[in-house]
This record gives C-alpha cells, sequence and structure tokens, in this order.
C-alpha cells in the first residue's frame, strides 16, 4: 500500500512541473502584457520598460520561470492588480466559499443519486427504472447555468423562498476566522447566520449538483444490475440470507466500487460548474474571482488561481485512487 | 425449386449480420435514441434551413417595438417574443441553431482528430512514446475542462474560431485515451498476431486491423462529445467569451443578461436554455443508444 502510495505521488511531479510550465507560458501568451495591465493602456514605453524591470520581465524567459517556481514555492503568489492585496489572501476568502459550495452539492448528488439509481436497479425494467433515465439523461443535458436561472426564477423570484445573491444576507455580522461561512456561524455559536448561509447554499448546490447526481444515479444503477448477477449473490441468496442483508451486505458493498471512482472523477466537473454556477448566483468564490480575473487581465490571480485550482484537482484524484486502491485489494497489486 | 436455390438462400439466412447494421436495427427499435434522432432532426432542420425559417433578420432590431418595456413575450406576431433590444428571439434562436451547430461540429472534429492521431501513436508505439503523450494528457485533464477553454480564449482572443479550438482542445485528452486503451486491447488480439506472423506490416496492421475494432468507442464518444461541446460553447457564450460581435444570435450568449430581466421577461432565458437543451437531449441519446447498440455485451438482445 505504502509503494502504491508513494509511486502515485512520484508520478504527481511530472505533472505539476508541465503544468506549471504551461501556466507561466499561457500567461505570456496572453495579448496584453503583464506591463500593459499593471499600467493600462496608455503606459508610456519607459514605464513599461520600469516596470518590466521591477518584475524581472526583462530576462530570459527561464530565468523568469525558475524565480515564478522559487516564489510559488515559498507561498508567495504575488499580489492582485485589481485590489493590490496578497494574492493569497484573496484565495483564503475565495477557495472556502468554493469548497462548501462544492461539498453541498456533492451531499446532494450522492445522498440522493445512490438511492435512486439503487430503486432503480432494483425495479429494473419498470416505469421506475425508465423515469428515473429519462431524468437523469435530461439532468445530464441541462447546461449548469441554466438550470441555475430557472432555480433562481422559480425559487427566488417567482416564490420569493430563497436568496439569490451572495454568501451570507449584508445585514448579518459575523467573523470569519476560518472563511468557512457554516464553520464560522459555529464557532460564533450564531445559528440564524447558520441558518442564512444554509439558505444560500441550497440552489446554487441544487444546480451545481445536478450533473453529478444524474451520473451517480445511472452508475449506480448499472453497478447494482452487474453485482445482482454475481455467483456469491446468488450463493447468498441460496443460503437463505434476508433480501435486506443480502442488498446490504453484498451487493451494495461491491457496487459501491465504481460509484466512489465516479464520485471522485466528477471533481473537475463540479470545479468547472462552480465557475458557471457562482456567475448565476453571484456567489464570491474562485469560479466569479477567476472570471473577473480573465475579463480584467489580472494575471497573477489567473496564475495562481489556475495553479491552485488544478492542483486541487490532480490531489483529489490522487486521493481517489488511494481510497479505491483501499477498497478493492486487486488494485494493490498491480 | 432447385436445390441449389435453397441452400443459397440458406445460406443468406445464416450469413451473420454485420456489427453496423446490427447495430442500426438495434438502433431503431430503441424508443430513446429514435427520440434523440427526432431532436437532432429537427436541430439540424433549423440550423440548415435558417434563412428560410427565420422572419426576421436575427441581427438588427428595433427599440421602439418595446413600448418602453422590457420585454413583450411570446405572441402572435413574434413567437418567442422581443428581447431587450427589440430583435425577434424566434429568429434568433432559428439562427443560433446555426452558430451552435457549427462550433460544436468543428470543435469535436479538432478534438477528435488530434485526440486520435496522438492516442493511435501513444498506443501503436508504447514505450518513451506512450509515456510522454500520456503524461501531456494527465496534465490537461488536470485543469477543469472550462477553466482550460476560458485561458485559451483569453490567450487567442475572442471569435468563432479560437472558441471551436479551446473546446476542440478541452477534448483532445479524453480521444486520445479512448483510442489507446481499446488499442492497447486490441493490439494482443489474436487476430493481430495472426496478421503479424504471416508477415503484415506495421502499418497495415493499424490500418487494417486495429483501427476498425477500436472505432467503435471512438463513435460513441464523438457524438456524445457534441453534446458536451454544445454545452462548453454556451457556457464560454454565457461568461461573456462569446463571439465577439454582440449581434451574434449565440445561445449561450442569448442567456447572458437574462437574470436581470427575470421578473419581467422570463421567456428570454427560457427559450434559449431549452433550445440547448433540446439540441444536447439529442445528441445525448442518440450516443447513449449507440452505446448500447455496439456493446457486444448487449448483442442478440432487444
Amino acid at each position: 500500500m505504502l509503494r502504491f502510495v508513494v509511486r502515485r505521488l512520484l508520478l504527481l511531479v511530472p505533472i505539476l512541473v508541465g503544468l506549471s510550465i504551461l501556466v507561466f507560458l499561457w500567461i505570456r501568451a496572453l495579448p496584453a502584457s503583464p506591463a500593459v495591465s499593471l499600467l493600462g493602456e496608455r503606459a508610456t514605453p519607459e514605464t513599461i520598460r520600469q516596470i518590466e524591470r521591477q518584475y524581472g520581465l526583462d530576462k530570459p524567459v527561464y530565468i523568469q520561470y525558475l524565480r515564478y517556481v522559487e516564489n510559488v514555492a515559498k507561498g508567495d503568489l504575488g499580489t492582485t492588480i485589481r485590489t493590490r492585496r496578497p494574492v493569497t489572501d484573496e484565495l483564503r476568502e475565495r477557495f472556502p466559499a468554493t469548497i462548501e459550495l462544492t461539498i453541498a452539492a456533492l451531499l446532494f448528488a450522492t445522498l440522493l443519486g445512490i438511492p435512486l439509481g439503487f430503486i432503480a436497479a432494483k425495479r429494473y425494467g419498470t416505469w421506475v427504472d425508465h423515469s428515473s433515465l429519462v431524468l437523469s439523461l435530461l439532468g445530464i443535458s441541462i447546461p449548469v447555468f441554466f438550470l441555475a436561472i430557472l432555480l433562481k426564477y422559480v425559487f427566488a423570484v417567482q416564490l420569493g423562498l430563497l436568496p439569490t445573491v451572495g454568501r451570507i444576507s449584508v445585514l448579518i455580522d459575523l467573523e470569519h476566522p476560518t472563511n468557512f461561512y457554516l464553520l464560522d456561524a459555529l464557532i460564533a455559536g450564531d445559528l440564524a447566520a447558520f441558518w442564512d448561509v444554509i439558505k444560500h447554499l441550497i440552489l446554487p448546490a441544487i444546480a451545481l449538483g445536478s450533473i453529478p447526481l444524474a451520473v451517480t444515479a445511472r452508475i449506480t444503477r448499472a453497478a447494482v444490475l452487474d453485482v445482482q448477477n454475481e455467483d456469491y449473490v446468488r450463493t447468498a441468496r441460496a443460503k437463505g440470507l434476508s433480501p435486506r442483508v443480502v442488498d446490504e451486505r453484498h451487493i451494495f458493498r461491491n457496487a459501491l466500487l465504481p460509484i466512489t471512482t465516479i464520485i471522485g472523477l466528477q471533481t473537475g466537473l463540479l470545479l468547472s460548474g462552480a465557475v458557471l454556477t457562482e456567475t448565476v448566483f453571484a456567489f464570491p468564490g474562485m469560479g466569479t474571482w477567476l472570471v473577473e480575473a480573465i475579463r480584467q487581465r489580472d494575471f497573477p490571480v489567473l496564475q495562481g488561481g489556475i495553479l491552485f485550482v488544478s492542483l486541487v484537482f490532480v490531489l483529489v484524484n490522487l486521493l481517489v485512487d488511494i481510497s479505491y486502491a483501499l477498497i478493492n485489494p486487486r488494485i494493490r497489486v498491480s | 425449386m432447385s436445390v441449389a436455390e435453397i441452400e443459397a438462400r440458406e445460406i443468406q439466412l445464416d450469413a451473420p449480420s454485420g456489427l453496423w447494421s446490427e447495430a442500426w436495427r438495434r438502433l431503431r427499435h430503441n424508443p430513446a435514441a429514435v427520440v434523440g434522432f427526432v431532436l437532432v432532426g429537427i436541430f439540424l432542420f433549423v440550423a440548415i434551413f435558417a434563412p428560410l425559417i427565420a422572419p426576421e433578420d436575427p441581427r438588427s432590431g428595433d427599440l421602439s417595438r418595446l413600448g418602453g418595456v422590457c420585454c413583450p413575450g411570446p405572441s402572435a406576431d413574434h413567437l418567442f417574443g422581443l428581447d431587450q433590444q427589440g430583435r425577434d428571439v424566434f429568429s434568433r434562436i432559428v439562427y443560433g441553431a446555426r452558430y451552435s451547430l457549427l462550433i460544436g461540429i468543428v470543435s469535436v472534429a479538432v478534438g477528435l482528430s488530434v485526440g486520435l492521431f496522438f492516442g493511435a501513436i501513444a498506443g501503436y508505439f508504447g514505450g518513451w512514446v506512450d509515456s510522454v503523450i500520456m503524461r501531456m494528457t494527465d496534465i490537461m485533464l488536470s485543469i477543469p475542462g472550462l477553466l482550460l477553454a476560458i485561458g485559451i480564449v483569453a490567450a487567442l482572443g475572442q471569435g468563432i474560431w479560437q472558441i471551436m479550438i479551446a473546446v476542440g482542445v478541452t477534448q483532445i485528452p479524453i480521444f486520445a485515451r479512448l483510442l489507446r486503451g481499446s488499442i492497447l486491447a486490441t493490439r494482443e488480439a489474436d487476430y493481430v498476431l495472426a496478421a503479424r506472423s504471416v508477415g503484415v506490416g506495421g502499418r497495415a496492421i493499424l490500418a487494417a486491423h486495429i483501427l476498425p475494432n477500436s472505432i467503435s468507442p471512438v463513435i460513441v464518444q464523438g457524438t456524445l462529445a457534441l453534446a458536451t461541446a454544445i454545452i462548453d460553447v454556451a457556457g464560454l457564450g454565457f461568461l461573456g467569451l462569446g463571439p465577439p460581435d454582440p449581434a451574434t444570435p449565440e445561445w449561450g450568449t442569448m442567456l447572458t443578461d437574462t437574470t436581470r430581466y427575470l421578473q419581467s421577461a422570463p421567456h428570454l432565458a427560457i427559450i434559449p436554455g431549452v433550445a440547448i437543451v433540446i439540441s444536447v437531449l439529442g445528441f445525448n441519446l442518440i450516443g447513449d443508444g449507440l452505446r448500447e447498440a455496439l456493446d457486444p455485451r448487449f448483442r442478440g438482445r432487444a
């Protein structure tokens, strides 16, 4: 097991190096040079040269890259152009928001998707099964941002039940030691704030969780159908175990393998979807942050933000692989 | 009837139907796939005959028709109502089908051809070539798809070609891995060993034996990729990274400003959204049906 983890960690090295080169080169490929985006369109050539010298942009590219890697390794991602604050400070505010949203979406997707898929498989071929298939296909086919707009329209505009923008009501005063607002509310012991944060999370989480929900339901259905016909399930039934015990211990536990993998693979999709969901709900997370940065050519934010998001994504995939190996002993050998 | 004739008929009856005709037969008997074909058919029809279907110019409007409110909903004159610039939404939706179709097909073609090229090289040569290509796909897959597309559009500038490339590039690693995987699986197959043992050259084996047998998952993925491409293009448009000309009737772009008018003019958001869902659902249904039809495990059923 340890060897497996070490090998996977070693595989991370080329990915991270490649990723950092890619992001570094990409920033240089942007139409507006960093100096211009810092100084604005009307900068004189002299001041541009000055800025370039100040940021080391006049040095050869490989030296620039090494300096950049050195800074990243020290945890210095530079300062943003728009607010002139350290990128890491803004990251610390934005990242927890997206994580909170993503976790809420994943909870929605799995807590609903697994039972749905299970029921569909158990009622294989009936209308329950068919309608769950149709629904899940529909779920995959709705663009996240369109669903978000629809939810906003029905629950916020028409029914007035839930808030439409942000993470928390402006009127609520809450300290943010962790920036995970749910945690912050708990730390402060403020239940009203806690409930308010939850209300702000419901619609974005449903919008973001819809595709993973559909995928989870489909995979669960397929996995349960697969496992149901295995010899050990027949044996378990033959020796007289109650259907419930067979369902729980034999079918469900084995079906969980592909389900875990698929849920892990959804992270990339969730991070992409978060960009769109956050835009619709003006949710101050990584997504809105990066999109704003693109519009304003805020290159330190882009560089740091994309690198960070990708790093998280790669690490989550690694964790999925490791947990998979933990659940399934057969993987470890190969 | 002569004996020869009877025999001939029997042979004809026994002749195994090919993979494709068999798949086609099962596809036609799959109601979901048929619905998919109908939806995609409508989408194609509208896209191709847009100038004949659309009653008005989708690009220019007339503010005076709004009568000071935003925005008049569906009526007899304007099937889908007017947008905030006094343009006929129906005409915009009809022309929008062209953009979605064109951008979708070209971007999948980009992703598919480049992806298959690298996948074939990786799968066939193996060794360090394989390792290098696979690490490249790892790197590309480590950036969430939409962010990668946003990044490419930001670097290349806004425009239809740039969007096609951006969305296409995000699909390269998927196709590369898919083809590589299925080549690795077929490379060791008995018929390939047999071909090699009678002295068939490497390139001929790749073209005549390995590729045809690896291609069916690629076709399935290609169909599903069209669905993803349409969604991604709309997503870029929604974020304001669509075609630079604001008059372009692109479905995703049409959704951009609509949240402001949700209260007074929900049709502005709902109609383009439904158009996207219909076309995407169509490709997903066909892709799903194809997967089942081409999967040998399902053969003989249905």
